[in-house]
């Protein structure tokens, strides 16, 4: 077979329709959709220019709540997952007894459906006969049990802190795969050398794994402003509308046939995706360029 | 010995798929519903309906927080199932749900005459009727007592807020919580606002006919911001106890029951319920009052609720429409009231009520009548969650009762602008 044979250009032709047909074309109608009035009440369709825009960005309404509590999701669960997922990464990649045994463990919380792990904690976050309050009581520690997804002040933590608890592992075993690609060398010279664990850490591990947690950031953001299931089955938007998130505010739009509104959320979310994808990208090209 | 072995594999092949083509002789008719919409008997009799026709009856019962929004996203999606159960309201069935686009009309179905007026009414576009009425719509959500710890502790059926809140304040003295509350199914706790509607029009009469005439504003009404403001008072001074954001509606007959609440909101079906389910505690134990709010002595009427709807969509209409006339026979609506203990009838003319001497005395009691605001003000059931979340922002000090009464006037306004509602434009 010739190796320098290039197969034609028009072998991309199917694929790129394909694309074209289910990812760029909804985007573009969608985009085309939020400037017009389009809902359930009325059969007619009219462009309304800028005006859902307005409403989403209006602080009369709740949108805003919405882009904010979905950027600090974003930001918090990120770096929660990168470090906890990078710390066990490190852990799990000594000797250690039972070594798998404790690697499975760590990652079964993501194999779940988002829904089951919903379920699992709206129990165990019962104030009144959660296993997390029964404990604290249990071991006298009374006055650290809370109302932890139906207070208004703390139930958006803890939802990030179960979507952390069930991210976490994912990104441990994306994590060890990387740091098991570091040549044990590296490590031994630094041994030599009179190089500690956290030196060794500092200036081998975390260096050589800089490629390896950038494509962790990039699967965090990207899975923080999309997130919807572990909201949804948790609180579903409450207490009050205080874990409400730009997904399920566009899923409850939807719902009430507002479709303009939604519509125009989700542009919001497309756009500020492909802003964050495109640097982050561009970050990632440029390491790889360094490296060469 | 190969082929011998390739031959019976092909066998069992064939066979297997002769099974599956031999049941999907019956047919299957899809009937989501939300949460406590679909009783046991509705399902034995679903079993007979199979029974006598072929017909399979599937159930999706979806929790009751997320029905509204997931039926709304079916039905905007055309993917509805072939049955739906909605509650209904004049407004909302044409506002929200378009039954004249995404229900079957049902006037020619020969159980459609025995419906009751009033309920008809409220299930019907221009004279065409659309649903089937799926529970008792006599019963009130009222107050439901312990009879016997208001004995126990001398305390009489309170006729204003100030006398309810001293029956809660010696409950809670006596170690109880005075009301059980369940706010994390979404749609109960905004009973207390939306049912007293009828306190709203007793203290500023005419307000129903002016928010549907967009000539007020219910921000305008002093009577709804002291609702909401006695609702949170309830809430903040412990009467429903400390666990109400997290209980569970279907828990209410075990709090009462184990003497943990003395107290809840509940329709007249509830002291049968709760005597089924705890044989220990009698039915007559449980008396009735109306909801206390703003002094009210009005009795909460709404003569709607979850009803069946065919979806205009289906497929298989005439099998929807046999069970829906197989519900309707006589003998199966007074099956239903039999074996459901909080039905107390039927809005069919052919049903024979079971009210208890008990239920028909507090029904006496208050001689004056009213509609629920969800029934009788227009955008206002379309947000009966959202009303909820209003609410509990309230409770939970996020914001206070002018800025929810606005929120609740915006999205209203939101709707009847995409409704082209001409009171609005």
């Amino acid at each position: 077979m010739n190796k320098n044979r290039t197969y034609p250009t028009y072998f991309v032709f199917g694929a790129l329709l394909l694309y074209v047909a289910l990812y760029m074309l909804p985007s573009v109608i969608g985009l085309g959709y939020s400037f017009t009035d389009w809902s359930v009440y009325s059969e007619e369709i009219h462009f309304v220019g800028w005006k859902n825009f307005a409403t989403v960005f209006s602080a009369d309404y709740n949108y805003t709540r919405m882009l904010t509590n979905t950027l600090v999701f974003t930001v918090v669960t990120t770096l929660a997952k990168n470090v906890i997922g990078l710390a066990l990464a490190v852990l799990l990649t000594k000797k250690v007894k039972l070594l798998n045994f404790h690697r499975a463990v760590m990652y079964l919380p993501c194999v779940l459906s988002a829904l089951i792990v919903g379920m699992i904690f709206k129990s165990v976050l019962n104030p009144k006969i959660g296993l997390l309050n029964t404990f604290l009581r249990g071991i006298g520690l009374k006055f650290l049990a809370s109302n932890w997804l139906t207070d208004s002040k703390i139930a958006f933590n803890s939802v990030m802190a179960v979507d952390i608890w069930k991210g976490m592992g994912y990104i441990m075993t994306i994590l060890i795969a990387g740091i098991m690609s570091i040549p044990p060398t590296y490590y031994e010279a630094a041994s030599i050398d009179g190089g500690g664990p956290w030196q060794c850490f500092r200036h081998i591990t975390l260096p050589l794994l800089a490629p390896t947690l950038t494509v962790t950031t990039v699967l965090n953001v990207i899975y923080g402003l999309k997130v919807f299931d572990t909201v949804y089955s948790l609180t579903n938007g409450g207490p009050g509308f205080a874990t409400e998130v730009m997904y399920t505010g566009v899923y409850k739009e939807f719902g009430l046939g507002r479709y303009a509104v939604g519509t125009t959320l989700s542009t919001i979310m497309t756009l500020v995706m492909l802003v964050a994808g495109y640097f982050m990208i561009r970050h990632m090209v440029k390491g790889d360029g360094q490296e060469i | 010995m190969k082929k011998i072995l390739s031959l019976a594999l092909a066998l069992i092949m064939l066979l297997s798929a002769a099974a599956v083509v031999h049941a999907d002789d019956g047919m299957t008719i899809t009937y989501m519903a939300s949460q406590d919409w679909v009783q046991d008997a509705e399902m034995e009799l679903a079993e007979k309906f199979t029974e006598q026709t072929g017909i399979k009856v599937d159930f999706q019962i979806i929790p009751s927080d997320q029905y509204t929004t997931l039926l709304m996203s079916k039905l905007n999606a055309g993917e509805c199932p072939d049955l739906f159960g909605s509650q209904a309201g004049q407004f909302d069935i044409v506002t929200q749900l378009n039954v004249e686009k995404n229900a079957v009309d049902l006037s020619g179905e020969a159980w459609a005459a025995t419906v009751d007026p009033l309920a008809a009414s409220e299930t019907s576009v221009d004279g065409k009727l659309y649903g089937q009425p799926a529970q008792d719509v006599s019963a009130v959500w009222a107050v439901a007592y312990n009879k016997k710890e208001f004995e126990k502790l001398g305390l009489s059926v309170p006729t204003t807020y100030e006398e309810f809140k001293a029956v809660c304040e010696a409950i809670k003295a006596d170690g109880m919580v005075p009301v059980y509350e369940a706010v994390s199914d979404g749609w109960h706790h905004q009973l207390w606002f939306c049912e007293m509607g009828v306190a709203i029009e007793h203290d500023e009469p005419g307000t129903a006919e002016k928010l549907n005439n967009n000539t007020m504003k219910f921000a305008d009404s002093a009577a709804a911001k002291k609702l909401i403001e006695q609702i949170k008072e309830m809430a903040d001074l412990g009467y429903w106890g400390d666990n109400y954001m997290a209980n569970e509606y279907a828990d209410a007959a075990r709090a009462i029951a184990e003497g943990e609440c003395a107290m809840t909101v509940a329709n007249q079906g509830f002291p049968a319920e709760l005597n089924a389910a705890y044989p220990e505690f009698a039915a007559e134990d449980i008396g009735f009052f109306v909801m206390p709010l703003c002094d009210n002595q009005i009795l909460n009427m709404n003569p709607v609720g979850p009803t069946r709807f065919i979806y205009s969509g289906s497929d298989k209409i005439d099998a929807a429409k046999q069970y829906l006339a197989f519900l309707a026979e006589p003998e199966n609506i007074q099956y239903q009231i039999e074996k459901v203990p909080k039905f107390n009838t039927l809005p069919f003319t052919t049903a024979k009520d079971a009210y208890s001497p008990e239920i028909s005395a507090f029904y006496a009691a208050y001689p004056n009548h009213g509609t629920v605001y969800q029934t009788c003000v227009k955008y206002v059931n379309p947000q009966w969650m959202e009303i909820g979340k209003e609410l509990v922002s309230v409770i939970q000090g996020d914001q206070d009762a002018e800025a929810m009464l606005k929120n609740i006037d915006r999205n209203r306004a939101d709707q009847a602008a995409a409704a082209k509602d001409p009171a609005w434009n």
